[in-house]
This record gives C-alpha cells, structure tokens and sequence, in this order.
C-alpha cells in the first residue's frame, strides 16, 4: 500500500522527490495544488478504493507522504 | 449605462447607505464605508502630485479595503493596476518596469522593496482610510476613454502585457451583463478569482453598479477543502462566478446541489473551456438554476459572447458551444486574409466593438499585431479558431499557434490531444511537432504519461495505443513517435505545458 501510494504521488507531482522523503510538504513544497489534491482524492478512490470525503479533507493532515499513507492505511 | 460607474457606486451610499457592499468571511463592510474610505484615499492621492492618469499598482488579496484602493484611484483620475498577493513578487518587479507606475498602494506588505516608487504602505493606508474627508470633484474622475484599470496577461511565455481597459469599455461589459443574463439588482455574488485575473471583473463591477454584495473566497481557504465547504453554505449566495477547474472541486461534493443552496440561481463560467460533463453534473445537482459559459479574452473586456446551457443544448452538443455576440460586438470569424469564411468552417475568431481595449500598455509592437482594421473598426484577433455554426452559435476550436500542417494535412495538436485522452492505456498526453530544415512540420511526438500497465518494454506499450488509437482518428493524426514521462510539464496555471515541450524537441 505505502509503494502504491508513492507511486500515485510521484505520478501526480512529476517528481521523485516524494518518494525519498517521506515528510516532505507537499503544499508548501509547491508539489501538489488544489487541482492536484482533487486527482490525489479521485486516483486513490479508483486505485486504492478509499474513499475521502472531500469537505472533511484538512489539507494539514494530508501534506506529507507519511500522513498520506498512514489515512490510507486507516481507512482500508 | 449613461452614468459614469463611479457615480453609479456610489449612488447606494446615499441612498441605502448601511447596505453590505462586502463581505469577507463573516466581516461586513458597506456601501458607506466604500465610498468614505475611496473618496479619502482619491483625496490624499491627488495631494501626491502625480503626473496625470499614470498607472497605479494595487497590491493586495481579496478583501474590502483592495477594492475601496480601486475606487479611491479611479476617482483620483489613475489607473489601477491589480497584483494579487498569491504572485510571486518577481512579477511585481517586471510590471513595475513595464508599466513605469507613478506610485504602488500596498493593501498588504510588499514582499519587496521598489526602490525609487512613491508607496502608501498598509499602515498609512489604514490611516488614511480612517479620515473623514471630501473625495475629489467629478472632473478628476476616470471616465470615457480613461483607462480604468491593467490587467497583466500570465506571460508564460516571453515578457507580460498589460491590457488597458477603459471607462467606457467596462460601461459596455456591465450594460451586457445587466441585460442578458437574467440577474435582478442586489443579489450576492461570490468573488473566488483574485483580483489580477480578469475573471473577478465579472462579480466585482456588476455587483457595485446594481446595490449587489460580493461575497469573498480567498485562496486560504478555497486551498483547504474542509474549510471550503464549512463555509461555503453560510455565503447565502445567488450568482456563482468561477473557472470551471473551481467548480469540479466544488462538484466532489455530493451536497452541493440545490437542496443546500437553495438562492443560488445563476453559475457564470469563463477562463477555460467548459465541458460537457462538468455542465451536466452541475445540471443535474442544480435543475433549476441558469448555468452560463461565456468566452472572451482579456483584450475585449473579460468576455463577449454567451451561451446558456440548458438540457437541450447538452443534448444538441458534445463539445459545449461559446455563445453569441453581445448586441453591441461584432464577433467574426476569418481567414488569415481577415476575410470572412463560410458557416461550418474554421477561422481565426476576430471582435471588435465598444469593448475592445486600445491596446497593451507600452507596447505599441504587440498592439499593433493583435489590434487591426476591419471593416473601418478596431478588432481584436485573438488567435483562437474558431467556427460558427448553422444556428449562429460560436464554437471554440483550439489555438492558432497549435494548429500545423502534416504533408499537407491540417492538424489540430488539441485534436490529437484528445484522441489520445481517450485511450484507455493513457494518464494524460500531449502531441509536439519536430519541424525539420525546411521550417514543415516532418513528425508529430506524442508525449505520454501512462497508466499502470503489465507491458515488458515502451514497445509493446506503444503499439497497443496505436492500435486504440487507430479507432478513434484519421490515420494522418497519428503520432510517428511516442515519448514516456512520469508526468508531462506544467505551465504555472497547471495546464500542460506544450510551448516547453516544442522548444525542447526543436531547440
């Protein structure tokens, strides 16, 4: 699951950078916008089958891989 | 409009004076304070001594106090200049030494220093705006051919430009406004788009001018979507003004539908293409309500031309029309000789009417290239293609600059595009073209992010979009090569960013 998630981060962000460091921010990092934390929601709904309600997303307990992975984690 | 528009805002600080002009989350501000705070910073930039009708840069977010330094400018006889405070403060220096501004108004800190340009800081700014004093006398206000404010295009690609719109060009886009779209005086709209981005021209005039109330939604909060839709049922709102990209965040969630936001009768896109499928789930979640797209550039006065997209036009098309012409605009669409072509065919989409901007600020190169005669009047070429069908509807078609020609074939590279957006093997792509030593275009490269896939190698994986692919577009559109890359390049606005690609392919 936590490579899963990697991947759909580095395919998301166009870079590699998310998979070295796993507390890397991505908001402040410039990584990741609201368009793209829209096709982070809508890629693990169609990859990982979780489904996150969008008007209980707080974005600062979804700004790193690791609070990433550990939601998705929770949520199977 | 007779009047001129300062007046008309004016107007509802004598006549309904507590009533809310703003409201910026949960912080109201009225039609009396707007008119206090305007008319004391025109008097105090008039005590400046500027040299007459010279720009001046606003900088600042989406609050009340920026939109009361616009009118405080626009009534001292100046154009204002929006920066949002979201741009990076590069752009701050670039427009500074474009546009030569005879002064900056800092409605929030600078993120650094101009050297050399008179500036009201925010603190001064608060105290001027706590003063009580006369405003200036009607001849000092922008009016008639006045420009009344610049707006900076993104300028991805070489230096921006500053588009100057007049008095009388907004006059022209408000009576449009008022008179088409079915939207009655006083209502609340929501102002999402900041305020250097031309959209926001959209809530913000035809709000103040009809005794209306903007209703802010900044980016801090737009940005954290708990946030947003904790707040965005409390905004009690009518008329929606959004990009379409906002609207599909909004669309995630399931209770934004009628039911929920039962004032909300008008959605008014621009910005971006409008698709089918955000028009019909948005249909869908509000029957009732009236769903407008709209096209135009920022040269011709934020947009020109508008469609209401009802279940029949959903049903009549697959890819949503633009509209039509306001009365007033003349909306052609022609060859690269200026000369109008047939209903059905593709041309280059040309306005001109009393909306049409004289052209960029200090620039007279690019103006000259993209403002024209025709037909004894200034028209604007906007260089995008487009058709006008039997029914009169104007349909968008792409750019001009991605349209090529392949042994002969006139390509569309947003054609391609989409075909290859439809191939089930395909996350997102793009089609480059490789011009060879004759300037022709000898190879269209498809570059691809590809879906999670069991191929062993690049091969095997391109020849099964290709044979996808072959259902779906003529053979002379197929890409001859395919690229792979983890995600294609973005353009700062988060579109893909084609021009790099090109520049890297023929570099």
């Amino acid at each position: 699951m936590k490579d899963q998630v990697i991947e759909i981060l580095e395919n998301l962000t166009g870079s590699d950078e998310v998979g070295k460091d796993l507390d890397v921010n991505l908001f402040e990092s410039g990584l990741l916008d609201s368009m793209g934390t829209v096709q982070l929601l809508l890629e693990l709904q169609s990859q990982c089958g979780i489904d996150v309600p969008v008007s209980e997303f707080e974005r600062s307990e979804w700004d790193t891989p690791n609070k990433i992975i550990a939601k998705v984690e929770n949520m199977q | 409009m007779k009047k001129n528009i300062i007046e008309k805002i004016d107007e509802y600080a004598a006549t309904d004076p507590s009533r809310v002009a703003y409201e910026y989350l949960g912080k109201a501000n009225t039609y009396q304070e707007l008119k206090e705070y305007s008319d004391a910073l025109a008097a105090y930039i008039d005590s400046m001594g500027l040299a007459e009708k010279t720009p001046i840069i606003v900088y600042g977010g989406q609050t009340f106090e920026m939109v009361a330094a616009f009118l405080g400018v626009v009534k001292a006889g100046h154009a204002y200049i929006p920066v949002d405070t979201n741009s990076p403060g590069e752009r701050l220096t670039i427009i500074n030494q474009i546009a030569k501004p005879a002064a900056c108004i800092a409605v929030e800190e600078l993120p650094l220093a101009m050297p050399g340009l008179p500036l009201i800081d925010p603190t001064e700014l608060e105290s001027i705006f706590g003063k009580h004093v006369q405003g200036t006398s009607k001849e000092k206000w922008i009016a008639g051919d006045d420009t009344f404010y610049i707006i900076f295009t993104s300028g991805t690609t070489g230096v921006p430009k500053g588009v100057q719109i007049s008095h009388d060009n907004l006059v022209s886009f408000l009576d449009w406004m008022q008179n088409d779209f079915g939207i009655s005086n006083r209502q609340s709209f929501l102002s999402q788009p900041p305020y250097s981005f031309d959209l926001s021209v959209m809530d913000l005039y035809p709000a103040l001018t009809r005794g209306g109330r903007l209703v802010a939604l900044p980016k801090s909060v737009t940005d954290n979507f708990k946030e947003l839709f904790a707040e965005l049922p409390k905004l009690a709102l009518n008329v929606w003004v959004s990009t379409p990209s906002f609207m599909d965040i909004c669309l995630l969630e399931p209770s934004f539908n009628e039911q929920n936001y039962p004032s909300l009768s008008h959605f008014l896109f621009c910005g971006e293409e409008l698709t089918h499928k955000t028009a019909a789930t948005l249909n869908t979640r509000f029957p009732h309500a009236h769903v407008f797209n709209t096209y135009g550039p920022t040269e011709t006065t934020v947009a020109v031309s508008q469609v209401e997209i009802t279940k029949q036009v959903l049903d009549d098309y697959k890819r949503l029309p633009i509209g039509i012409a306001k009365t007033d605009t003349s909306i052609r669409v022609v060859d690269d000789q200026l000369q109008d072509v047939q209903k059905g065919q593709d041309g280059e989409i040309i306005i001109s009417g009393p909306s049409v901007s004289k052209g960029y600020l200090n620039n007279a190169e690019k103006t000259k290239q993209a403002f024209v005669k025709l037909h004894g009047q200034t028209a604007y070429r906007t260089g995008d293609l487009g058709q006008l069908d039997s029914a009169g509807q104007l349909l968008y078609k792409g750019r001009i600059d991605f349209q090529i020609k392949l042994h002969g074939f006139r390509i569309e590279l947003e054609e391609v595009d989409h075909h290859l957006d439809q191939v089930s093997l395909i996350s997102q792509a793009t089609t480059v073209p490789k011009y060879g030593k004759d300037h022709k275009v000898n190879q269209l490269i498809a570059y691809v992010a590809a879906k999670k896939n069991d191929f062993k190698s690049n091969f095997e994986l391109t020849k099964a979009i290709k044979e996808e692919l072959k259902n779906l577009m003529m053979p002379y559109m197929m890409p001859q090569r395919f690229v792979y890359l983890d995600a294609l390049p973005l353009t700062p606005n988060g579109k893909v960013d084609r021009k790099r690609l090109i520049k890297e392919v023929n570099g």
